[in-house]
């Protein structure tokens, strides 16, 4: 299996994710206008800016994403600033969610949940599949775990 | 199994006691009277007594052949089994009161949840000691299950069993603290929470001091500095010594068969055993003075926690401090890595810590000068800047004291100056491996391969850890630790399999359908469809190799509706025994012609043989007949070929793919 790209519609969630975030961050500077300790321009300014990086941030983040499926293990390629690439090999898998948020569920958009007993495990989240392309990596992940089952580590 | 019966009297005191006299203090003094506020708290009391008593009626605990049954709670009951191979330590620890009225608490750690699985609060010492030991017993019995429902297996679990009881009081003792070790590490432990604490409320306080300060000269205002922070540097340092040595106090380590058993503590006795077998990671620290002594410590960590780090016990190592030959042999002890040769990493990244350390003296330079403009008093904030003649040092320092090594099993990787820690792990532990490059990483081309564990120190940062390496090695190295977990874990179960076919060797010789026969052998049915399941892809997938690759692909890439028919069919293939039979059929004729041992290796190796589309079995069988005794040796050598030739192939496969 070649490396595998995430659905495009994930975009619209992560910007509207970065919309959210950069409102979240302009909202003082809006109070500190309106209670006069700013000038007008500063939120404006302080959203363009914040806006335009988040969302900067979304779009290459999901160029970066990607993820492989091979016969040992499961390989994960992200990260914007810094670049995380991880290696879950399919004996540790102990359990697959495949789980749909609020926004996601808007965006008709699933994600898939690997977990292992690494204490960083919990990390390993597939994004922006479809509902049933989440299933079935999750029944495919289950099915590639069962056959490479060992004894667990723990 | 009931708790110790002083246990009543101690849990309602010990949880009323405060509030009994807060109430009553409170009453009294409220105007109520006496009669009142001793009635008020004798009423608590009583209350009290009288839950801990239906508490202790209710509570049950029982060793069963396979879990820890406990069964308690007076409004919610509660009914909790702690399967014995998914503990990971027992704890027995006695305060000084409870030394006193005879009673010991007793908890058992697994892997699962943040708290103590199983707690048992609280009973005699005897009893604590028995629990510790037939956990331990049990679990060793547990981890041979295929011994269960076989002919022979009753009397191998005697041997056993007798093996067991002949070596459970023997214990080797590794390691016992020496008053001198004692009080050096009294010596060496400093406490810096009391410096964080005040720090904390000094900070707050420091304008309003401040604007009470009479008008002194710099020079005594400096010098009560000095003075205030030499106090507090010795006090942190008492404490942290008083702490150490009432924590170490009579420590001693010890190994009784496949596990560690620990004690220590003055005031409060601590006992634990940690099995050898759920070691995750070692640990060896040790900082600059522990270094010029010659002396560091070795922590253990397991899935559950790191012994000693629950709660009020703070922060422990399993060894406080040895010399170094010593903790290296005690680590050996219990993980046999070899003579660690560490690798560096490129010495160009000394001039990113350079910069680093650098930009942290600028920021500080910084920071003095404007405490300098805010007070307004002619200090010599610019002598800040003086640090950075202690740059380049600290970044060669950084450096040198950085590195990791790839042992024959074992993962290590070193880190820090002022608190160096080598962390071995074994690549059987490793749950993830993570690449990771931040931007300023990957403007020096470098990165940091991080091995994660189930152990917990992970969970405060001190992962293992290949910081600031090239690339190419970096990735290299990923890929050489996802490949020996692999190995490791084909391994593993090779051995497995091995202990199975020992016992397995008086029963049936159609061993098979014997198997398939036994429901109730449910660890065997499981291996038994990996094995079915194996031999089904390989049986389609070895010999047509490039027909399992495109079927992948079209499963996650085209239509879902192929994907979910795809799956079906392999689903509804993988349960079905017939399309083996010919395979058997096969494999039985050329290697099992009189003694049915020799197939045996076939299954396991399938069973073992990680990934599907492997080399043929056959290569493995060759060694089966000729090495009837080293056939263990045999068998991890061949897996171990494997392994790798499959790692190649699978990089095959790889280069392949983006072609097609």
């Amino acid at each position: 299996m070649t490396a595998q790209t995430l659905h495009p519609r994930v975009q619209i969630v992560w910007v509207l994710r970065a919309v959210l975030l950069s409102a979240l961050i302009t909202a003082p500077f809006v109070g500190g206008v309106y209670l006069e300790y700013l000038p007008q321009w500063a939120p404006v300014a302080v959203g363009a800016v914040v806006l335009t990086l988040t969302i900067a941030h979304a779009l290459l983040r999901y160029r970066r994403w990607s993820y492989e499926i091979r016969e040992d293990a499961i390989y994960l390629d992200r990260g914007v600033i810094t670049q995380v690439r991880t290696t879950v090999p399919l004996v540790r898998i102990q359990h697959v969610d495949s789980r749909r948020g609020p926004i996601e569920r808007t965006a008709g958009l699933a994600s898939c949940v690997v977990y292992t007993a690494g204490s960083r495990g919990a990390d390993v989240r597939i994004p922006g599949l479809t509902p049933d392309g989440a299933s079935d990596l999750r029944e495919e992940l289950k099915r590639l775990a069962i056959r490479a089952d060992g004894e667990d580590a723990v | 199994m009931k708790l110790a019966p002083q246990s009543v009297p101690y849990r309602a005191l010990q949880k009323a006691a405060g509030t009994a006299v807060a109430l009553f203090v409170i009453v009294n003094s409220g105007g109520f009277g006496l009669p009142l506020a001793v009635g008020g708290g004798a009423a608590i009391l009583v209350a009290m007594f009288a839950y801990e008593a239906a508490y202790y009626r209710r509570f049950e605990y029982v060793l069963t052949e396979d879990t820890l049954d406990i069964s308690s709670g007076v409004i919610s009951r509660r009914e909790r089994e702690i399967p014995y191979r998914r503990i990971q330590n027992v704890d027995v620890s006695r305060g000084v009161i409870q030394r006193a009225i005879g009673v010991a608490a007793v908890d058992l750690e697994t892997a699962g949840g943040s708290s103590t699985e199983g707690s048992i609060r609280y009973v005699t010492p005897d009893e604590a000691t028995r629990i510790q030991r037939e956990v331990q017993r049990r679990k060793s019995d547990a981890n041979r299950p295929d011994d269960a429902g076989e002919g022979t297996a009753t009397s191998v679990d005697a041997v056993d069993r007798g093996r067991e009881d002949a070596f459970a009081p023997d214990e080797e003792e590794l390691f016992a603290i020496s008053p001198g070790e004692l009080a050096l590490v009294g010596a060496l432990s400093f406490d810096g929470r009391l410096i964080g604490l005040l720090a904390f409320l000094s900070s707050g306080s420091f304008p309003v001091l401040s604007s009470f300060l009479p008008e002194t000269s710099a020079a005594a205002l400096t010098a009560t500095a000095i003075v205030g922070v030499a106090a507090l540097f010795l006090a942190s340092w008492l404490i942290g010594a008083g702490v150490a040595f009432s924590n170490y106090y009579g420590f001693r380590l010890s190994r009784a068969g496949d596990e560690l058993r620990y004690e220590r503590g003055l005031f409060r006795r601590y006992s634990g055993s940690i099995p050898t077998e759920k070691v995750q990671t070692l640990r060896i620290t040790d900082n600059p003075a522990k270094r010029a002594l010659g002396y560091a410590s070795l922590s253990i960590e397991t899935a559950g926690y790191a012994p000693g780090q629950g709660g009020e016990s703070g922060n422990q190592s399993a060894v406080p401090i040895a010399a170094t030959d010593r903790v290296y042999r005690l680590a050996h002890e219990i993980e046999s890595f070899g003579t660690p040769e560490f690798e560096r990493p490129p010495k160009r990244i000394r001039w990113r810590y350079v910069v680093r350390y650098a930009m942290v003296v600028g920021a500080l330079t910084g920071i003095a000068y404007a405490v300098n403009w805010y007070v307004a008093a002619p200090l010599p904030w610019y002598g800040v800047a003086a640090l950075l003649l202690a740059v380049p040092p600290a970044a060669h320092l950084k450096w040198k004291h950085r590195g990791y090594w790839l042992g024959e099993d074992h993962l290590l990787t070193r880190n820090g100056f002022w608190g160096r820690t080598v962390a071995v792990v074994p690549y059987y532990r490793i749950q993830n491996v993570i690449d990771s490059r931040t931007v300023f990483q990957r403007r020096w081309g470098v990165a940091t391969i991080v091995a994660d564990t189930a152990g917990t120190g992970s969970l405060t940062g001190s992962d293992a850890a290949a910081v600031d390496f090239e690339i190419e090695e970096a990735e290299a190295l990923k890929e050489t630790l996802t490949e020996r977990l692999a190995t490791a874990v084909a391994e593993r179960r090779s051995e497995e399999s091995d202990r199975f076919e020992w016992i397995d060797e008086d029963g049936g010789r159609d061993e098979r359908a014997d198997r398939d026969e036994n429901v109730d052998r449910d660890e065997n049915v499981d291996r038994d469809e990996n094995v079915d399941r194996d031999e089904d892809t390989e049986s389609a997938g070895v010999d047509a190799e490039p027909d399992t690759t495109p079927e992948g692909t079209r499963t996650d890439e085209a239509s879902t509706d192929d994907a979910t028919t795809n799956e079906a069919s392999t689903d509804d293939a993988a349960p079905d025994d017939e399309p083996d039979i010919p395979d058997d059929g096969v494999v039985r004729p050329d290697f099992s012609p009189g003694d049915r041992d020799y197939s045996e290796p076939a299954d396991r190796i399938d069973t073992g043989g990680y990934a599907v589309d492997q080399n043929p079995s056959d290569a493995d069988v060759a060694h089966g007949p000729g090495f009837d005794d080293e056939s263990d040796g045999g068998a991890a050598n061949g897996d171990r070929d494997e392994d790798e030739t499959n790692g190649d192939r699978t990089a095959d496969s790889d280069d392949g793919d983006p072609r097609a």
